[in-house]
């Protein structure tokens, strides 16, 4: 990606909670901004298209494709993205259930399905049927586990609570 | 059966945590110091003679580091069997499909290296294309190589007397099959980076399922002397048979990395992954079966055409794979398998997930039914009536050994609940498939063995060295179950490294579901050196003999004795500091008929065989297909870990049903129309029922604990037992695949309207030998007039 220092636009906005200044041209995409600027390479570029899920990133808490998100459209907003949501070495209840019901077996796919699965926590009653969450998730694809054992971790966090702490 | 600690149990895979905490560095993630962005220029005909080429702008474009030719590049043809060599690294004088390399560009990044593409001056002379596959067989076609025809390969085989077989016949039927072209699709897409050092060596960081195969391939395709290559293979974003055979970004990374003296890293698009990736072969598959009324399959005989694109990759393989286990399924007397791999204007197929097998099975499978019909039988119960047996040799010679077809059968049935069938509501449908496949990967290539190299250092823990290729399936963790239990220790005590072919002994890959069997006999064995050593080791200090120690639960004992014995970390540190030894051993599996087998009978190892029975729903107003329910029983022999087995059963099976009802990719003279994710459709959380995964156990004894492989079969019954439930469903038999909605529409209009094909008028009385079951399915007139 080339890009052009001299129409650079200033962004300010927060990632993972750090406050973060910089100067991007306008046409740059946060999947760049993240992988390329910031070396945060979690999230994934798979179809450049929004129609896979691999580089989702929550921003304000919404969930976002990076790949087809304008940075500058980021400003002033908190982005989260695979990397920050484990805190000092406690994995999110998330992450735990996706190891212990074997939910990933590639792993291009995990850091876009468990960021929309984190605001499935948020959208969906802890008591949504697997149809609301197959409806909920319907836009991360997975080429590798046929969804069965995604399904059971998200399924089993999101019947702990809503609240995305310690299961 | 056999109760263990480790071996069975469902542990989460070595490399889980990392991938849900995005730490894990794929190949799309890396970078190295001062590395170089390459871009291909593909060709955008399907057919022609390059008339000029010229590089002078692109090379002058600031930014740009190098441009090659076919020039830069050497003159030595390339296939993955040698024999069959057929490309060029970069087109010389002709280009043969949409997408054959014609040069290359090395920038400081990509914008720039694709700017420079466009730079690039070719003029190209037409030529006439072939595309389909029967006509290029036809000798007036245009031929895309040199050879006497576009048949680039072929293979006949026959056990016992065909003709013979098919005059005991009472009934024989033939039909034609079609197949598509469908992609992998793995998300992560084809990627590579290559550093061409100083001194001569070069190293390669590749995505590849097969990296010590890589190695030679580059060497064969640059001409280096042996032992040039070092191919790293990071975690990679899927494979499922896309990452086999050398792609020529490698190679045209390692030369650009030469001429510029910087790592050059070149990455697929999707959409040239879409266009370029190669793809499961298509089959036309011509299959005749002849049954005796009492439903036993006397005759069978199998003609594939496979549509090989313009070169050869893994068209041989896979239509001899396929050939091989038809002629061992249902244990026909007399069967017969004739191959052609026909050369048309396409992008080439390779391997993917089931080597040929999917697609002859569908074939066989779906005619199986339409016999039953006829005959008046229970799909179900034509299908144990000629089940394989364990230990029973087929006409091939081909030992199934422990071979539990007919149990994988019934409780397919039994758990979809097959006896409904003949109750269903409108326009439902059950329908189910057998299959069998290798389970231990293939000896066709004159080698299929493995070694190990296991260390317990001075703290007790332990290290494998391991040539799997881990693609996500779990490879390394089941190694280190493997060595966890001969060692009586925790999964957590074992570290699985490799990756490296400088640092793994000569492996032939992930593919052919190999790697439980063969690499797996191999950690065992070093692991079982390892206590063998460790024994020796303390059986002094517990005053007993080695061989009556026990390994258990991190403790070494004498066996009925718990309380006199040590900790593991312990016999390992008094091992080094007392005794001054290192524990560091290599353990070997050695398949001896590799180099020496001969003919059909010893290709595979080992048989794995499963049974999928599915519940569809049509709607009859759109043709739309969803899959209710799925029941996959697979005979894995024992599963390592059963939660990494369910799920190569459950992402197989997925992608069966996106090859039975939405994949394909669409050419229009020789060009993708649909080389995006939006517009080739992979199933997604709301296409795919959570299925019911049986993993059906019967220890092999040739396999590690009686394992054998899991990788394939769960894609290789799916597409045929989803076409039987949608007969069954509408009556409409669509013997080409994908099975889109608008092709069942048309199919369904074009059915007679009563009486209801599901029981055809012309079904003959039930043979004696028909079971109660299907006497009552076949007495249900009225529900099939829906
Ligand atoms: S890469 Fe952004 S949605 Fe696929
Ligand atoms: S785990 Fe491979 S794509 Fe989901």
């Amino acid at each position: 990606m080339v890009l052009d220092a001299a129409a650079a636009m200033p962004l300010r906005l927060t990632v993972n909670d750090a406050p973060l200044e910089l100067q991007v041209p306008p046409q740059e995409l946060l999947l760049d901004t993240l992988r390329e600027r910031l070396g945060l390479t979690g999230a994934k570029r798979a179809c450049d298209l929004q129609v896979c899920g691999a580089c989702t990133v929550l921003v304000d808490e919404q969930p976002v494709s990076a790949c087809t998100y304008l940075s500058v459209d980021a400003d002033g907003c908190r982005v989260e993205t695979i990397e920050g949501l484990a805190a000092e070495g406690r994995l999110h209840p998330l992450q735990r259930a996706f190891v212990e019901h074997g939910a990933v077996q590639c792993g291009y796919c995990t850091p876009g399905m468990i960021m929309m699965a984190k605001s499935l926590l948020a959208a969906l009653p802890s008591d949504a049927d697997d149809e609301q969450i197959r409806l909920y998730l319907l836009g991360n694809l997975c080429r590798c586990t046929g969804y069965a054992k995604i399904l059971d971790a998200v399924r089993a966090v999101l019947r702990q609570g809503q609240t995305g702490s310690a299961a | 059966m056999t109760e263990y600690a480790v071996v069975g149990r469902r542990l989460p895979k070595l490399d889980a945590v990392a991938k849900t905490t995005g730490e894990t560095v794929y190949l799309g993630d890396m970078k190295l110091p001062g590395m170089l962005h390459g871009k291909v220029l593909r060709s955008p005909l399907p057919h022609a003679r390059i008339a000029r080429l010229d590089t002078a702008a692109a090379a002058r474009l600031p930014g740009v580091r190098a441009v090659i030719t076919a020039a830069d590049t050497p003159r030595v043809k390339f296939s993955f069997v040698e024999a069959l060599a057929d490309k060029y690294l970069l087109c010389t004088d002709r280009v043969r499909f949409i997408g054959d390399e014609v040069a290359a560009v090395a920038a400081i990044d990509e914008a720039t290296a694709l700017q420079a593409l466009d730079l690039i001056e070719v003029e190209y002379d037409e030529l006439p294309c072939v595309f389909d596959p029967e006509a290029a067989m036809q000798p007036e076609a245009a031929r895309l190589h040199n050879g006497a025809s576009n048949v680039a390969w072929e293979v006949h085989q026959e056990f016992g007397d065909l003709e013979r077989g098919f005059a005991e016949a009472d009934e024989v039927f033939e039909d034609r099959y079609e197949t598509s072209r469908v992609c992998h699709c793995c998300l992560e897409t084809q990627a590579v980076i290559a550093q061409a050092h100083q001194g001569g060596r070069l190293e390669v960081w590749a995505a590849t399922q097969a990296p010590h195969t890589l190695k030679h391939e580059l060497d064969r395709l640059l001409q280096l002397p042996p032992g040039s290559v070092r191919v790293h293979y990071p975690p990679i974003g899927g494979s499922f048979g896309n990452r086999l055979v050398a792609d020529m970004k490698a190679p045209i990374a390692a030369i650009l990395s030469r001429q510029t003296g910087k790592p050059v890293k070149i990455v697929n698009s999707r959409t040239e992954e879409f266009e370029t990736a190669r793809t499961r072969y298509p089959y036309l598959v011509t299959m005749k079966t002849g049954v005796r009324r009492d439903g036993r399959i006397v005759a069978r005989a199998a003609r594939v055409i496979c549509d090989n694109g313009a070169y050869n990759d893994k068209g041989p393989s896979t239509v001899a794979s396929a050939g091989v286990t038809f002629a061992a399924f249902y244990n026909v007397p007399n069967v017969r398998y004739d191959g052609y791999i026909v050369y048309t204007n396409k992008q080439p197929g390779t391997g993917f997930r089931g080597f040929g097998n999917p697609q002859v099975t569908f074939a066989g499978e779906s005619q199986l039914d339409m016999i039953a019909e006829r005959l008046g039988l229970d799909p179900l119960e034509l299908r144990l009536r000629n089940a394989n047996r364990a230990g029973e040799a087929a006409a091939s010679g081909a030992r199934p050994g422990t071979c539990p077809m007919a149990e994988c059968l019934r409780q397919a049935a039994a758990k979809i609940g097959w006896q409904r069938r003949r109750e269903l509501p409108p326009n439902r449908g059950l329908g189910l498939a057998a299959m069998l496949h290798t389970g231990a990967g293939a000896r066709m290539y004159g080698y299929n063995s493995a070694s190990a190299g296991l260390t317990v250092d001075e703290e007790g823990k332990v290290t494998l060295v391991s040539s799997v290729t881990d693609v996500g399936q779990g490879a390394q963790t089941v190694m280190a179950q493997i060595a966890a239990e001969v060692l009586g220790i925790g999964l957590d005590e074992v570290r699985v490294i490799g990756n490296d072919t400088d640092l793994t002994a000569y492996d032939l890959g992930a593919w052919g579901s190999r790697t439980t069997w063969v690499n797996g006999q191999a950690a065992r064995e070093a692991a079982l050196r390892a206590r063998e050593r460790l024994a020796q080791s303390v059986a002094a200090w517990l005053e007993a003999a080695p061989e009556d120690l026990e390994f258990q639960g991190g403790k070494i004992f004498v066996r009925g004795a718990p309380d006199r014995g040590l900790d593991f970390a312990q016999a390992a540190r008094l091992t080094y500091t007392k005794r001054g030894e290192p524990i560091s051993e290599t353990g070997r599996f050695v398949d001896e008929l590799g180099p020496t087998m001969k003919g059909w009978g010893d290709v595979y190892p080992t048989f794995s065989t499963a049974c999928q029975a599915v519940e569809v729903e049509v709607d009859p107003e759109t043709g739309a297909v969803r899959v209710l329910q799925a029941v996959a029983v697979h005979d894995i022999g024992q599963a390592i870990n059963p939660m990494a087995a369910e799920g190569q059963v459950e992402g197989a099976l997925a992608q069966g049903i996106g090859y039975a009802l939405m994949e394909e990719l669409l050419l229009d003279g020789g060009r993708a129309v649909n080389p995006t994710f939006a517009d080739y459709k992979i199933p997604t959380f709301i296409d795919v029922p959570d299925p019911q995964v049986v993993l059906y156990s019967d220890p092999d004894p040739t396999g590690p604990f009686g394992a054998k492989g899991i990788g394939e079969p769960g894609l290789v019954p799916t597409a045929p037992a989803i076409a039987n439930a949608i007969y069954h469903a509408t009556g409409a038999r669509l013997r080409s695949l994908p099975i889109t909605s608008e092709r069942l529409f048309t199919a369904m209009r074009e059915q007679p309207a009563a009486p209801g094909p599901r029981r055809a008028a012309e079904t003959p009385e039930p043979p004696g030998g028909a079971s109660p079951d299907q006497r009552a399915d076949g007495s249900g007139p009225d529900k099939l007039q829906r």
